[in-house]
């Protein structure tokens, strides 16, 4: 039986064409994943089924039944659930009170929360799902909230759920999860739909495979009769060398060394203790870990967000202390954050105005701090073309512009910056496999001119193949350092868990 | 020139970069529909009374058309400064309540600097500008509290900017005003004593109280303006008003010292919201009252607002919530309180309050509904 069903789908926005004559045909409890690089038409398609935008042509089957779904109410009747990238859950409200937003059990006219919390209980056990339905959502991972949305919409009786990048927000174990859950979906003949543009989750746990690129369907795929590979060849349209080319490291004198780093948490307990490493000019130093073991005390510490309780950490000789990030970058720090949204970039701000952040005291940009917007538009307009940044429009808001194009222009941002280090913080997060293949040539020839780099990431595959030297950071301490050579994903994924430990870290 | 002009206002290449303005005018005009369909339910004319209350505004050529545009420029240049006050802190995301408060500061401080030797001696040239200093100092000491307890003890503007108001009242009103800076009693002067002659701002326009309140108050916008968007200082705030309620953090990344921008930003706000209160004091009063007659500094609020905490927005709105009031008092002869235009003003904020709402609206009648969902969400609100 056909869940659902697509029939030349078209999808006209101004200027591009999103959707090209789709066509899709998903069967009942199957794991269905569409892939493709960001901007493929994914999202988009996934917004038509959902009634967030009506095609321009095509036709929709739920069921085997034509139907014309206008908004997300008519997709909710059709029991079509869709969990989205961003939660829509309140924080303040119990597990059990969001799940039950919109239809609240009652007693008369009051709210009845006993039987809510009962027939949440009950929902969560029928599904393996297990919440606390009495706790606060703010207080909850974000693993388990996703968990809450997805129960929220089996309440609604969803028989066809939409899984837009759901991997994206979560870490590794909490990825395990999620596909665990998802695989019970199915045998509960629930059908699954799962939008990724990471091949290996796609491989682990769809059954069917439909590629889509710049807006066309590019084939449909068994899983268990393609490879990585072969995925990849067809979400990028040629062969991608998935290796990264590797450049032999001239390391240079120390940049930046950390002795003794200790920091504390933002709860309060010690998020990084006793920390010592150097990064030399030249080199890339790489940061594994499962997220929450301390990088993100790590990153704040070195761009002056917070102050460590105790160590010190050098920048080009000379120790910094009490600083604001205004000063650190000025020594010579660029810093590519791995939350774009937060932390690289003002959305609602243009191109143009997005990359001199930073450098919009200095000359040619201001003088006696008034801007110089003829130069910021000649500096804008070079560095947009230089890092392919789409649209080439220097007045477009950053907001309108897709992940990876956002991405581009921290990168020329910072890079455009005078810097003798560079943090990057997970520079590839949510990136398709194009603008990572970017990004990584990007920080092989900062290396070759002589930047001492700290790569963070949670990618082993990125650590492996991009460092010199690789750090292992578990529970706030520096367990291991090796070379990619002399470690394997294997080794480093134990240390990461904690399970195996170097008895003396050389320094 | 329709281009140039585009490029100054709104910014270059802007789609649909006609909807700052649309959105508050349709307001003012949704506001006024209410308002008759009001007067109408009451049995009272509404014809007639926008009649009464445009002849005496000032907007428009009438009899005693001189005196009543004199009247409204004098209180928009008061309306407008507290407006700004308003509108420069929101520009740099920091909510604002206390133009009221730094409009009696700006008052006392202009009163006081008129009245007391040795200044009251001084050749006009040179007093004048001095008070204007003091004013700007004590409205921008007293905005940068609020600015230094928001940057470095985290207590929200709101809160600070609010008490600050008591706070300021009530030296003033309570203590000064009565104590150290009442008048002698020999003169039968209640209040502060009146400032001299070289205090007086200079008239403008023969026979009416039109002072040059207004040509200071355009000009320091034309700064405002400038400093928004001419300087790395407006740069640096605009990016902090993008991010800094939703908790982002990229202009502090970007190395942008936030904390001392914010003090600095609600000095400046301190300080030209002061300059409203110093046009009462040197322009209109001429001392500062037992009782000060109040409410500038809310209405700037409402006055930024319609606005659109542009710097051209604040001051049309700044006319027009001038011209509401001068013509208020005529209003009462088609038997309708004279407080009628402060429901209008009221109604219109509301219908700011709505603009995402005006905004679909508008995209609907020009793209077409579905289309209109998309650029919505696409663009947002501003």
């Amino acid at each position: 039986m056909k869940a659902l069903e697509v029939k030349g789908i078209v999808k006209q926005f101004p200027g591009v064409l999103a959707n090209d004559n789709i066509n899709l045909s998903i069967n009942k409890g199957e794991i269905y994943a569409i892939v493709g690089e960001n901007g493929a038409g994914k999202s988009t398609l996934m917004k038509i089924i959902y009634g967030l935008y009506t095609p321009t042509a095509g036709e929709i089957f739920v069921f085997d039944k034509k139907v014309d779904i206008k908004t997300p109410h008519d997709a909710i009747a059709l029991k079509i659930g869709m969990v989205h990238q961003e939660f829509m859950l309140i924080p303040r409200f119990t597990v059990t009170e969001n799940i039950v937003l919109g239809d609240e059990p009652s007693k008369g006219i009051v709210f009845d929360y006993k039987k809510a919390l009962g027939q949440i209980k009950e929902l969560s056990e029928k599904f393996g799902l297990s919440v606390d339905p009495a706790e606060k959502v703010a207080n909850l991972p974000v693993g388990i909230q996703q968990r809450v949305e997805i129960l929220k919409i089996l309440r609604r009786g969803a028989e066809i759920l939409i899984f837009d990048e759901p991997t994206a927000v979560l870490t590794p174990e909490e990825t395990e999860d999620l596909f665990k859950t998802l695989m019970k979906l199915r045998e509960d003949g629930k059908t699954i739909i799962f939008i990724s543009h990471k091949l290996k989750e796609v491989m682990a746990i769809a059954d069917r495979i439909a590629v889509l690129r710049r807006g066309k369907l590019q084939g449909i795929v068994e899983r268990d009769k393609t490879s990585e590979v072969e995925l990849a060849r067809m979400v990028v349209g040629r062969d991608v060398v998935l290796k990264i080319p590797k450049a032999k490291a001239k390391v240079g004198e120390t940049v930046v060394s950390v002795r003794d780093l200790t920091v504390k948490s933002k709860r309060g307990i010690i998020g990084l203790k006793d920390v010592s490493f150097d990064v030399h000019a030249g080199e890339i130093v790489g940061i594994a870990g499962v997220e929450g073991n301390g990088q993100a005390e790590l990153v704040n510490t070195l761009i002056g967000f917070i102050r460590p309780v105790k160590g010190s950490i050098m920048f080009d000789g000379e120790e910094l202390k009490l600083l604001t990030p205004f000063n650190i970058r000025k020594k010579g720090m660029a810093y590519i954050p791995k939350d774009r949204k937060a932390r690289g970039l003002v959305l609602p701000f243009k191109s143009r105005e997005n990359i001199i952040m930073g450098q919009h005291t200095l000359y040619p940009f201001s003088k006696n701090g008034v801007l110089n917007n003829i130069e910021i538009d000649k500096f804008a307009t070079k560095k947009l073309q230089e890092f392919d940044i789409r649209p080439r429009d220097i007045y477009a808001r950053v907001r309108n512009l897709s992940g990876g194009n956002q991405q581009k222009l921290i990168l020329a941002k910072e890079m455009s910056m005078e810097h003798k280090f560079l943090l990057a913080s997970q520079p590839t997060r949510g990136l398709d496999i194009g603008a990572m293949e970017f990004v990584y040539h990007k920080l092989i020839e900062e290396k070759e001119s002589g930047v001492a780099i700290l790569l963070i990431s949670l990618e082993l595959s990125e650590i492996m193949g991009l460092s010199d030297r690789i750090l292992v950071l578990y529970n706030g301490e520096i367990v291991g350092e090796t070379t990619p050579d002399k470690t394997t994903e294997e080794e480093l994924g134990l240390m990461m868990l904690g399970l195996k430990r170097q008895e003396k870290v050389a320094q | 020139m329709k281009d140039v002009l585009k490029r100054i206002v709104f910014g270059k290449k802007e789609k649909y970069w006609w909807m700052t303005a649309v959105v508050p005018l349709i307001s003012i005009l949704l506001s006024f529909i209410v308002g008759a369909i009001f007067i109408k339910i009451t049995g009272r004319s509404p014809v007639l009374a926008y009649k009464l209350l445009f002849g005496a505004s000032g907007l428009f050529p009438g009899p005693y058309w001189k005196s009543h545009f004199a009247e409204m420029l004098l209180s928009s240049s008061m309306y407008i400064a507290t407006g700004l006050g308003f509108a420069i802190a929101a520009k740099g995301g920091l909510f604002n309540i206390g133009a009221e408060g730094h409009f009696i500061v700006g008052g006392i401080a202009a009163a006081y600097l008129g009245y007391a030797q040795p200044f009251a001696g001084l050749p006009k040239f040179i007093h004048l500008p001095l008070i204007f200093v003091g004013v700007i100092l004590a409205g921008g000491i007293w905005g940068s509290i609020a600015g230094y307890l928001k940057a470095k003890r985290g207590i929200h503007e709101v809160i600070t900017t609010i008490m600050l108001n008591w706070i300021a009242l009530y030296l003033i009103e309570a203590w000064l005003v009565i104590g150290p800076m009442e008048a002698a009693v020999e003169t039968g002067i209640s209040g502060t004593p009146y400032i001299s002659v070289s205090a007086k701002l200079p008239k403008i326009f023969a026979g009416t109280r039109l002072n040059i309140s207004i040509i200071i108050i355009l000009a320091v916008t034309f700064f405002i303006w400038f400093l928004f968007y001419k300087t790395t200082f407006g740069y640096e705030i605009r990016a902090m008003g993008h991010t800094l309620i939703f908790g982002m953090e990229a202009p502090k990344a970007g190395g942008i010292n936030v904390e001392r921008k914010t003090i600095q930003t609600m000095f400046i706000a301190g300080a030209v919201a002061a300059l409203g209160g110093a046009f009462m004091v040197l322009g209109v009063l001429f001392q500062y009252p037992p009782i000060f007659e109040g409410g500038y500094g809310f209405d700037g609020i409402a006055v930024a607002l319609i606005g659109q905490n542009e710097p051209l927005g604040v001051i049309l709105a700044g006319i027009l919530i001038g011209a509401l009031r001068t013509g208020a008092t005529t209003v009462q002869l088609a038997h309708i309180p004279k407080t009628f235009p402060s429901i209008i003003e009221g109604f219109t904020v509301g219908f700011i309050a709505l603009q995402v709402l005006i905004r679909y609206w508008i995209m609907r009648l020009v793209e077409g509904r579905k289309k209109a969902i998309q650029v919505d969400m696409g663009g947002g609100a501003k």
